[in-house]
C-alpha cells in the first residue's frame, strides 16, 4: 500500500494482525461481483510495527496504526491515523479521523477530528472541524478550528452581557466579586 | 533536549528530601469578572486569532471551538524552564511568537503567567505582545497581590463563559511579584486597561485593550 522506501526493514511483524488473505476472484466470474477494492479495504488496518523506519511517502486506501518511525508525509485523507504510544513521526498527517498517542512532529489534516490522548504529543499545528486534546498531552502549535456558526455562544445575544466599568477601583470591585 | 522531552526532564525536586510535599488543594471554582467581554468580542468576530500562553487543556480547546477560531497555544512558563535564566529575551520571544503577516492576534490569554517572570523578562514578552496585538486585541491577565503566590501557574478552565476552575499544579509556594499599578502601566505601554477587577482571593483580573 505504500509507495515508501523501507530503509530498514523488520525480520518480522509479530504483533501486526494480519488480515485474511482473500480469494482471487476471476474477473470474469458469473457469480457475485467482486467488490470493488475500496469497499474491500474498508475495515481494514495496516500496522507498522515499531521496529520500521520508513523515509518517504504514504499512500492508501485503509486505516492505519503507526507503531515505528515515519518521515515524510502520511497521505490516507479517507481513512483513519493512529500514531500509537511507540509511534514517531516527522510529517505532515492527511487523514479522516487522526489520533496522536505518541510523537508527532508535523502538521495535522484530520478532515473529521484529530484526537491528541494524554501520553501523545503534537509539535506542529492541526487542522480539523473537531480537536480533542486529553489532558496531560503536549502540544505546541496552532489549531484551526472550523467555524461552526450555529454554535456560537453569545451569538444570538445569550451571554452575559460584561459590565461596562473601566479599571474600577479595588475596593470598589471586591464586592462585585462575591463569587470569585 | 528535544521538545518532547521538556516535561520528563523538568521535574522538580521536592523542596525537604524528607518531608512530604504539601497536599495539593482541589480545583476551586472562581467567577471571572472579565471573561465575559473577552467571549463577548470573540462572539462578534468571524474568525478570531487567539494566543493561548498557557498551556494545552483539552476543555480550553473545545470551549473555543464553539467560536470557529484559530487557536495558538505557546506554554511560556514550560519553556521558561527549559532554557537557561537569561535567555528568555527579545529574540527567543520572537522566535516563539512569529509574526509574518504582523500583529495578528484578537486576544491573549496570559493567565498568571505575568508573575512568574522577572521584570526584564516581562518587559521583553509585554513588547513582543505589543507587536502581536491587532488594535483592539484583548488581554486577559491575572496578577496576584498576594505576597506568596503558588510556585507554578495555575491551570485555568473555562467552565461557562464567566467561570474559572482554577487547578493548582502544587502545594509549594514563592514570593509574588506585587507590581504596583504604575509599573503594570508601564509594561503595558501600547494598552490601556479596559477593566479591571480585585477578586476575593487575591487575584487582580485586567483586561487590558491593545490602542
Amino acid at each position: 500500500m505504500f509507495s515508501n522506501k523501507k530503509e530498514e526493514p523488520a525480520p518480522h511483524r509479530p504483533a501486526e494482525p494480519v488480515p485474511a488473505a482473500r480469494p482471487a476472484t476471476p474477473a470474469s466470474s458469473s457469480h457475485a461481483p467482486a467488490p470493488p477494492a475500496e469497499t474491500a479495504r474498508r475495515g481494514e488496518r495496516a500496522t507498522i510495527g515499531p521496529s520500521i523506519f520508513i523515509k518517504g511517502d504514504l499512500t492508501g486506501d485503509e486505516d492505519l496504526v503507526i507503531e515505528g518511525r515515519v518521515e515524510g508525509k502520511v497521505d490516507l485523507k479517507q481513512n483513519n491515523v493512529t500514531v500509537g504510544k511507540n509511534g514517531r513521526v516527522k510529517a505532515d498527517i492527511h487523514g479522516r479521523v487522526v489520533t496522536v498517542e505518541g510523537e508527532v512532529d508535523g502538521n495535522v489534516y484530520a478532515h473529521e477530528q484529530a484526537v491528541l490522548r494524554q501520553a501523545g504529543a503534537i509539535r506542529g499545528n492541526i487542522s480539523a472541524p473537531r480537536v480533542v486534546l486529553e489532558d496531560g498531552s503536549r502540544f505546541k502549535g496552532s489549531i484551526d478550528m472550523e467555524t461552526k456558526e450555529t454554535a456560537r455562544p453569545g451569538a444570538q445575544g445569550a451571554g452575559p452581557a460584561p459590565a461596562p466599568s473601566p479599571a474600577k477601583p479595588p475596593e470598589a470591585t471586591a464586592a462585585q466579586a462575591a463569587a470569585g | 533536549m528535544s521538545w518532547f522531552s521538556f516535561r520528563t526532564d523538568r521535574r522538580e525536586a521536592p523542596a525537604h528530601p524528607v518531608a512530604p510535599p504539601p497536599a495539593v488543594a482541589a480545583p476551586e471554582v472562581h467567577r471571572s469578572l472579565a471573561l465575559p467581554a473577552v467571549f463577548e468580542a470573540l462572539s462578534r468576530l468571524p474568525k478570531a486569532n487567539i494566543l493561548d500562553l498557557g498551556p494545552a487543556l483539552g476543555a480550553n480547546v473545545e470551549h473555543l471551538s464553539s467560536y470557529g477560531c484559530r487557536l495558538t497555544i505557546e506554554d511560556l512558563f514550560l519553556t521558561k524552564t527549559s532554557v537557561a535564566e537569561g535567555d528568555l529575551n527579545a529574540d527567543l520571544f520572537a522566535e516563539l511568537l512569529p509574526l509574518p503577516g504582523g500583529p495578528q492576534f484578537d486576544v491573549v490569554f496570559a493567565w498568571d503567567l505575568f508573575n512568574y517572570f522577572s521584570r526584564k523578562e516581562l518587559a521583553h514578552l509585554t513588547a513582543r505582545l505589543r507587536q502581536a496585538c491587532k488594535p483592539g486585541a484583548q488581554v486577559l491577565a491575572f496578577l496576584w497581590i498576594h505576597k506568596s503566590i503558588p510556585a507554578q501557574p495555575i491551570h485555568f478552565r473555562f467552565r461557562g463563559t464567566d467561570e474559572l476552575v482554577y487547578d493548582r499544579r502544587t502545594a509549594l509556594e514563592r514570593p509574588g511579584p506585587r507590581f504596583q499599578p504604575a509599573e503594570i502601566s508601564q509594561l503595558m505601554s501600547g494598552f490601556h486597561v479596559d477593566r479591571s477587577f480585585l477578586l476575593r482571593h487575591g487575584i487582580q483580573e485586567y483586561l487590558f485593550v491593545r490602542e
